[in-house]
């Protein structure tokens, strides 16, 4: 059986674990290709006009794959942490891609994996759910999940030593480290896709700076930094936005010299939680200058050059004025 | 403590009776005008949908009126709502209010808060018999007015003069916040219901029917969305609002109390939209398909403009609208929406509607059988 994955959104977070644990239940996988001008057309074709330029560039992902699988795997990934959700478009995503292009019931692969109530026992329902397609072996579903896992937990180790999804997934060169560091802020599906974000990482790279994105960040910092808000909000990866800003808010870090908010310009948790890092980077007495970058399909990329230039040269002027008020680090 | 709360449609009558006898002095905020949201979109932040734009502009109105503390309810997400109140505390805070915000969130969140806001909103008296019976009364006053706007949307084509109808029940509305005790309000009830089957007809009986679904703040609040069933009902149409305030009340507590209303529209909804995507997204599809069983001629789709449970209630009811041939007309309403464009489209869609229905009818009688529907 051919299973096809949408290169889309979640898929940069658990690309190993889904990857893994299809092929060790016997299925062919299929990626669609990354993102290119043909792909995202169909889905601002086929997709709902309202709704954020990366669930279209989802949708014309899923649409590239139609009739080249047996069926699609959308797993409705309404939450993978506790107590939080991901966002209702993530949450409708599979019902979404059956109504707008018609497809079959069957030939979507869209069983819920769900911890937010019950933590890991939802997680491994979720997965059990989807093994039972293709075996009535659950201990061959344990195993593959096992491996999965571990695949997970690797692939995330290399995020967080500072390779970018594309070095791992498309094994594309790696940038040679910057010593001055910009905090890229973002969603996975847009810090990942460099299609789509127009080489950020590259651009920033160009004008002398490496970028820490929330995926380079230990989740044990992320949630300790979050404990400032009396309430993170219920979005997971918005929290891991705002946690991995907060966590370099009192950072005596002189390499860091700045931050950088890639979003869509639809996306309902980034409008609310973006204000919440930026309100939260003002407050603080050495305020990091901050750029939002508020990106959909008809975003030219001279218009975020020229914005990331002027942002680059307001940060070398600050930290050429402002040196002096800058806590001085301890000598050794 | 002088206390104050958002607006939704005729949610301040209901809080009117209860919060004094709780011992809590209340400052409504003024009524949602243009200045409130120019207050609101000035302040919030950009992207934030429109609910939380104009209940800020509600607050920082209030609080120029002398309110002190401010009521608002959190929730568990994924809709946006659930985290309005701590953009909105941190917003009032930066630009220099002292007022407390009380913020009563789900007790998943902490008990401890959870208890606190309570406490602080029924001013600690929460258990006393007295205030369970205001309670019932505000409840059951919250539930008339919509009765009253119910039957404001069925009878606008129906009588021959709206302006009568809508000074019968603005009347009745206005009574309703001096009532105390449950009996006046069914006296109320009776003389306003006798009232309104007093009112002359115009005769009518051809009607287009028309049912709204959508997001419980913009497909309910008519100070915002233009009153599109005001409109619809000068156009000579029917109208019927499936969002109520007291259903997502009733559902909020469940399972101690439960919408059958909601349960059925989220049974419907299923073969579309398999589960909950956070906010009224799965009754929006639920409520369309109802419509459409019930014969209905079209359906109206309101929500914040970026709303994300009802884009995707948006793009299921695309096939929705396929398969049960029933025109479906989506309006995204933000600060950016305009008057004129609004009701050119709301026009044209009761148009559409009008000779699709002349279609049906010339097709039945030339086929002289009623088997085609």
């Amino acid at each position: 059986m051919r299973v096809g994955i949408p290169r889309g959104l979640l898929f940069y977070r658990f690309f190993a674990l889904w990857k893994t644990f299809l092929e060790e239940l016997g299925v062919e996988v299929v990626v669609s290709p990354p993102s290119n001008k043909a792909i995202i057309q169909h889905g601002l074709v086929y997709g709902v006009e309202e709704i954020c330029f990366p669930v279209k560039v989802f949708l014309g992902h899923a649409y590239t794959l139609l009739g080249k699988v047996d069926a699609l795997f959308i797993p409705r990934m309404v939450s993978f942490h506790k107590n939080e959700y991901n966002c209702p478009k993530i949450l409708g995503l599979p019902d979404l891609v059956r109504n707008l292009f018609q497809v079959r019931s069957e030939a979507i692969i869209d069983e819920e994996v769900n911890m937010r109530d019950r933590g890991i026992r939802g997680w491994w329902e979720g997965f059990l759910a989807i093994g039972r397609r293709f075996t009535r072996d659950d201990r061959k579903i344990a195993r593959a999940l096992n491996r999965a896992e571990k695949a997970h937990r690797e692939y995330r180790k290399k995020l967080q030593e500072g390779f970018l999804p594309e070095n791992l997934i498309d094994h594309r060169p790696v940038f040679p480290r910057r010593e001055k560091q910009v905090v890229l802020l973002g969603h996975p599906y847009l810090l990942g896709d460099s299609y789509i974000n127009m080489n950020i990482v590259q651009k920033i790279h160009d004008l002398g700076y490496s970028v820490i994105t929330p995926d380079m960040v230990p989740e044990r910092t992320i949630r300790k930094a979050l404990a400032i808000l009396p309430k993170a909000s219920f979005w997971t990866i918005s929290n891991e936005i705002v946690g991995t800003a907060f966590s370099f808010l009192k950072k005596e870090d002189q390499n860091v010299r700045g931050f950088v908010h890639l979003v869509s310009f639809e996306c309902g948790p980034d409008s609310l939680v973006g204000e919440v890092v930026e309100r939260y980077i003002k407050r603080e007495k050495r305020a990091f200058p901050y750029l939002r970058l508020e990106i959909d399909e008809h975003t030219g990329e001279a218009g975020l050059v020229t914005r990331l230039e002027a942002f680059v040269d307001m940060m070398e002027w600050r930290n050429a004025h402002h040196a002096s008020h800058l806590p001085t680090p301890s000598a050794p | 403590m002088r206390a104050t709360f958002p607006h939704l449609l005729h949610l301040d009558v209901a809080l009117g009776i209860l919060y004094p006898s709780l011992g809590i002095e209340i400052v409504p905020p003024p009524p949602i005008t243009q200045k409130t949201i120019e207050i609101g979109v000035k302040f919030a932040p950009q992207n934030a949908c429109f609910p939380l734009k104009v209940t800020l502009g509600n607050f920082i109105e209030a609080i120029e009126r002398g309110a002190d503390t401010i009521f608002m309810v959190g929730g568990v997400g994924p809709c946006r709502f659930g985290y309005y109140g701590q953009i909105q505390r941190i917003i009032l805070e930066d630009l220099g209010y002292r007022v407390q915000f009380v913020l009563l969130d789900h007790p998943r969140y902490g008990v401890r808060s959870f208890l606190s806001a309570l406490r602080a909103m029924t001013g600690g008296r929460l258990f006393l018999p007295e205030i369970v019976r205001v309670a019932r009364l505000s409840f059951a006053v919250l539930r008339f007015t919509e009765e009253l706007e119910a039957h404001r949307r069925a009878l606008r084509c129906q009588v021959k003069d709206p302006q009568e109808l809508d000074r019968v029940i603005d009347g009745t509305i206005e009574a309703l916040r001096r009532v105390k005790t449950l009996r006046e309000l069914e006296a109320l009830k009776t003389s306003t219901l006798e009232k309104l089957d007093a009112l002359p007809r115009n005769g009518r009986k051809d009607f287009l029917k028309v049912g709204i679904v959508g997001e419980v703040y913009i497909a309910q609040e008519t100070r915002v969305n233009f009153n599109v069933e005001k409109l619809l009902g000068d156009l000579g149409v029917y109208v019927h609002n499936s969002v109520s305030t007291v259903e997502y009340i009733l559902h909020t507590f469940r399972p101690l109390t439960r919408s059958r209303e909601k349960l059925e529209a989220w049974e419907l909804a299923k073969p579309y939209l398999k589960r909950f995507v956070g906010g009224e997204g799965i009754d929006s599809v639920g409520s369309t398909i109802r419509y459409a069983r019930e014969g209905f001629d079209g359906v109206v789709h309101l929500y914040p403009f970026t709303c994300m449970p009802e884009i995707v209630a948006k793009g299921v009811l695309q096939a929705v609208s396929r398969d049960f041939d029933l025109p479906v007309l989506h309006l995204a309403i933000d600060e950016h929406s305009g008057e004129a464009g609004l009701v050119t489209r709301v026009e044209a869609f009761v148009d559409v509607l009008e000779r699709r229905k002349q279609e049906k009818k010339r097709g039945l009688k030339r086929n002289g059988s009623l088997s085609r529907s």
